[in-house]
Formats: structure tokens, C-alpha cells, sequence
């Protein structure tokens, strides 16, 4: 059980407590198109005997069955899987509907795979507990993005956006016998950007990658082209510089700090990001 | 995004209609709706200026309008959502200096603008009720 | 969109980098920075001077003090509010109505920020 949220978050571990407003008083299709409209779902009753039972509402998709997404409801026991909304939903695929589909690796919130939006707030499944969650809990995939099936989100864009920043080493200088050299100072630099996982909670989470995620780099691609800035090995500040000088590229961020408070890794994208305005404003004298 | 194999458009997925509301977004936003608000108020201002330049006739005109029981009641919306936006860019220029990005500091900075800008509307409504009284 | 076809690194690179926007980033900080003093004094003037009569304001308006701030305090925040506006559309309007609506707003705020500045001269200086 994670420490839950009060007024004051020290970590991005506590997990939102109920507040006043679940959702933004918007209506709800607000500028929703007619093909993502979430349509009335299934109703899985949880098997007999169970006796702590849990509901989860899940967003499901079916791309060969066409129609509308919609908005199925889970009743699982509790006491018959582990104590992780991944164990849940896995539970589900096994004893209830083998069609839940869903990305998975790790299990222990490393690899990234199972981003997703649970109770309103991205972050991984496989490190959320379901005693931390709602009732009923609300499960959807990664916000704003295309949905290939069920709770697997199409990441394609984003990691476009990341080859964009080119992450990785440019040097022009030759070629030294053994490695590159650095100082344990010019390492420490890396620390809080190397660690991330590329889950993209951070950039599903941004209100501005919501609406210009077209030209806006968002919190992860950015958090990265900062990783590649403060690389003492690299040799291209400028060029990295020059690519992310757009009114849309990096100027779109307005400090709204979504993403720092939703990382599961507990990184800063947000000051990361500020790091880089602050070099494009030194740069210029 | 288009998927050459596919016959029709992906849904996308749910974003401000399902997302949490919480204190970075809201203030955020907030921050966004007095800045356009004082945006359309500034005009007022300029209207009272011009007013003022005008003649006593035309000043006594925007004056009454302004005191009236609409205006004040705008007014009083006008001075909250001036604190606001002040208390909310004073947080965003710290930023700008690279402090205070931590998760404490950002709810810290966060309720104490919501307490200034309540308490300075407090504090200067009523400075200004006692003056206009006395 | 099935017309477009290009890669996803086409897309994600659209028009390229536009080697601008932190100059648009300073004058905002910069306007903003100008106008905590200049807001707060006048808020303050006004609520010290709320209830007073038109001679009044008239003397208030013309000592130098309070005519150059004023007039200081439309530049910046006509300023600041035209960048801060140009944001918004920019934000939530994609189509080529963006660039009518930015320029529109500017004017706006130029022609009201003046309209402001000449009736402040008028009072102070006539």
C-alpha cells in the first residue's frame, strides 16, 4: 500500500486520493471524435464463492470487431491474484475474458511496458496497487493516443518525436584507443535522466501534447534531448540546440507540471525541460 | 495516427475527459483563464482612462458603472483573478530561475498562492470598502 | 488522414526547427517582471483612492509619479497581454485562422495600449 496523497506530495509514489473533481467538469465526449466515442460495455460477474471482490471498469477496443470502444466492468477477486492492478488485469485474461489485451514485460516497473491510465492518472500497472485504487477502480490506456486494441496504445509518434532529438553520441573528434573519457562530476550530470524507462506517462499525461502533440516534443523526448545536452562526451550542443529552438518544439510547455507529478520513476521532466530554456536563453548572451 | 493496414481511423484514446484533475493542471489552467480574463478587463481600464480624459461628464459615467452592483461584483471577480495570476506568475518566474521544481516545493508554492490570492483579495477589498465609506 | 504516407519521422519532423522562441520567452519574463511593481502600485492607488471625486483623480494622474507609471503600466501589460494571448491562440486554434486571430490581437492590444497611453497624456500633461 502506497503512501496516499495529502495536500503536500513529497513523491510522485503518493497516489492521487479522491479530490473534489475526478474529471475536469467537461462534458464527456468534450471534442471527442465520432469513432472514440466510449460506448456502454460487458458486465463480468466475479466467479462464485469469491468473497473480496473488487470492480474494474475497462476501456476496450476491438479493431477486427469494428464499432465503438466501450467500457466493460470486471469483478475480480481479490483473494485469487496479486496485490498489483497488473495482477489483476492478468487475473482477468486468465480466469474471465482471454481477449483483455494488454503490453507486459518486467513486472517490476522497470521495462515500461505497462504504462497506462488507472483512476485518472498514468503510471504502471505493475507497480500500482489495486488497495491504492478506487471503486470501482477505472482502467484506460495511455491517454491521447491512437488505440491499437483494448489498453495497448500506439506509441509510434512518440518515438518518432524521439529520434528527432537523435539520441546518440555525436563526436567529431577521432576516435580515442579505449573509452571516451569523463569525471565522476560530468557523470552525476546524467543522474535523473539516464533512469528513464521511455514509459511516456509524462507525455500522455501534458495537456500541451494533448493539443499540439503534432509539433510538441513533450516531457520525455525532451527529458531526453536534455540527458544528450548534458553528455560531457557529446560534441553537438549546438546542432541539439538548434533543433529544439521552435515556438512548438520545446516553447510549447508552460510549466504545467503534469508530468513530474505522474513519473513512476520519480524523474523531473519538468525541470529538465526548464534546464534547456535556461541554455537557450545563456546561449544567446 | 494513420496506419496504411487499417481500414478505418484508430480511436484515440480519452485524455482531459477521463484525466485527473490535480493541483499542477488546475492551477496551470487557472493561471491561463485570469490571464486572458485581466486580458479583457485591461479594456475597462483604458475605457476609464479615456473616460477620465474626456471630462468629469463621461468619468461620471464609467464611474457609475463601475459602482454599481454588476460592476462591483466584477470587480471583485477582477481583483481575485488579478491576484491569481500574480501570485501564480511570481511562482512561474522562480521557476524561471530553476527553483523549485521538486514535488514539495511545486504543492507548497501551489497552495500558497491559492492562500495569497485569497487573502490579498480579502485584504484589499476591505482597505478599499473602508475607504470609499469613510 | 490515409493520404498521408510519409514515415512517422516525417511527420514528427514537419516544417523543421524555426530557430526562434526564446526571444518571445524573455519578452514575456520580461514584461511580467515589470509589471509586479507596476500593478501592485496601481491597485494599491486605486484602492487608497476609491470614493475620491474627478478633481481628485485628475490631481492624482498628473503629479509625475503616477503618470509615468501609469503610462509604463500600459506598454507592459498591453505587451504582456498581447504575448500571452498570441500563446493561447496559438495553443488551441491550428488552422490558417491562427495567423488572423494573432494578428488581430495584436493590433488590438497596440491600438488599446495607445488609446490609453494618449488619454493618460491628455489628463497629465493638459
Amino acid at each position: 500500500m502506497s503512501e496516499h496523497a495529502t495536500m503536500i506530495i513529497t513523491s510522485s509514489d503518493q497516489v492521487p486520493r479522491a479530490t473534489l473533481f475526478k474529471r475536469f467538469p467537461v462534458p464527456r465526449n468534450f471534442g471527442v471524435a465520432r469513432e472514440s466515442r466510449i460506448g456502454l460495455g460487458k458486465a463480468w460477474p466475479a466467479p462464485p464463492g469469491a468473497s473480496r471482490i473488487k470492480s474494474f471498469e475497462i476501456y476496450r477496443y476491438d479493431p477486427e470487431a469494428g464499432g465503438n470502444p466501450r467500457l466493460d466492468t470486471f469483478e475480480v477477486d481479490l483473494d485469487d491474484c496479486g496485490p498489483m492492478v497488473l495482477d489483476a488485469l492478468l487475473w482477468i485474461k486468465n480466469k474471465v475474458d482471454p481477449t483483455l489485451t494488454l503490453r507486459r514485460s518486467c513486472r517490476e516497473g522497470i521495462c515500461g511496458s505497462c504504462a497506462m491510465n488507472m483512476d485518472g492518472t498514468n503510471w504502471l500497472a505493475c507497480t500500482r496497487f489495486i488497495s491504492d485504487m478506487d471503486a470501482p477502480a477505472t482502467v484506460y490506456p495511455l491517454a491521447n493516443l491512437p488505440v491499437i486494441k483494448d489498453l495497448v496504445a500506439d506509441l509510434t509518434h512518440l518515438f518518432a518525436q524521439y529520434e528527432l532529438i537523435e539520441p546518440w553520441l555525436h563526436a567529431r573528434s577521432p576516435e580515442p584507443e579505449r573509452e571516451r573519457l569523463q569525471s565522476p562530476e560530468e557523470r552525476d550530470k546524467l543522474d535523473g535522466y539516464y533512469e528513464c524507462i521511455l514509459c511516456f506517462c509524462c507525455t500522455s499525461g501534458c495537456p500541451s501534447h494533448w493539443w499540439n502533440g503534432d509539433r510538441f516534443l513533450g516531457p520525455a523526448v525532451l527529458l531526453q534531448a536534455n540527458r544528450w545536452l548534458v553528455e560531457s562526451r557529446d560534441e553537438a550542443k549546438e546542432e541539439r540546440l538548434d533543433n529544439l529552438e521552435d515556438p512548438f518544439r520545446l516553447y510549447r510547455c508552460h510549466t504545467i507540471l503534469n508530468c513530474t507529478r505522474t513519473c513512476p520513476k520519480g524523474l523531473n521532466p519538468g525541470k529538465a525541460i526548464a534546464d534547456i530554456k535556461d541554455m537557450m536563453v545563456e546561449r544567446q548572451g | 495516427m494513420p496506419n496504411p493496414t487499417a481500414r478505418r481511423p484508430r480511436p484515440l484514446s480519452p485524455n482531459i475527459q477521463i484525466y485527473r484533475p490535480q493541483l499542477t493542471s488546475v492551477l496551470s489552467i487557472l493561471n491561463r483563464i485570469t490571464g486572458v480574463l485581466l486580458s479583457l478587463l485591461s479594456v475597462w481600464l483604458v475605457v476609464w482612462l479615456v473616460a477620465g480624459a474626456a471630462g468629469p461628464r463621461s468619468y461620471a459615467v464609467v464611474r457609475e458603472a463601475t459602482t454599481s452592483l454588476i460592476g462591483r461584483i466584477v470587480l471583485f471577480g477582477a481583483t481575485f483573478a488579478f491576484f491569481l495570476h500574480l501570485c501564480g506568475g511570481i511562482r512561474h518566474l522562480v521557476w524561471d530561475t530553476g527553483r523549485g521544481f521538486d514535488l514539495r516545493s511545486i504543492y507548497v508554492s501551489g497552495w500558497l498562492v491559492v492562500a495569497a490570492s485569497v487573502a490579498l483579495t480579502a485584504a484589499a477589498w476591505a482597505v478599499g470598502l473602508s475607504h470609499s465609506a469613510g | 488522414m490515409a493520404s498521408d504516407m510519409r514515415s512517422p519521422l516525417a511527420r514528427a519532423s514537419g516544417l523543421g526547427s524555426a530557430k526562434s522562441g526564446p526571444g518571445h520567452w524573455r519578452a514575456q519574463r520580461l514584461s511580467a517582471v515589470a509589471l509586479v511593481p507596476l500593478t501592485l502600485w496601481f491597485v494599491a492607488s486605486i484602492i487608497t483612492h476609491s470614493g475620491g471625486t474627478y478633481p481628485a483623480f485628475v490631481a492624482w494622474l498628473r503629479t509625475p509619479l503616477a503618470a509615468t507609471a501609469t503610462v509604463l503600466l500600459l506598454i507592459a501589460l498591453f505587451y504582456h497581454s498581447a504575448l500571452g494571448l498570441q500563446v493561447v491562440i496559438e495553443d488551441y486554434i491550428h488552422s490558417r485562422a491562427k495567423f488572423a486571430a494573432v494578428i488581430a490581437v495584436r493590433l488590438g492590444c497596440f491600438a488599446i495600449g495607445a488609446a490609453g497611453i494618449l488619454a493618460t497624456l491628455r489628463i497629465a500633461l493638459g
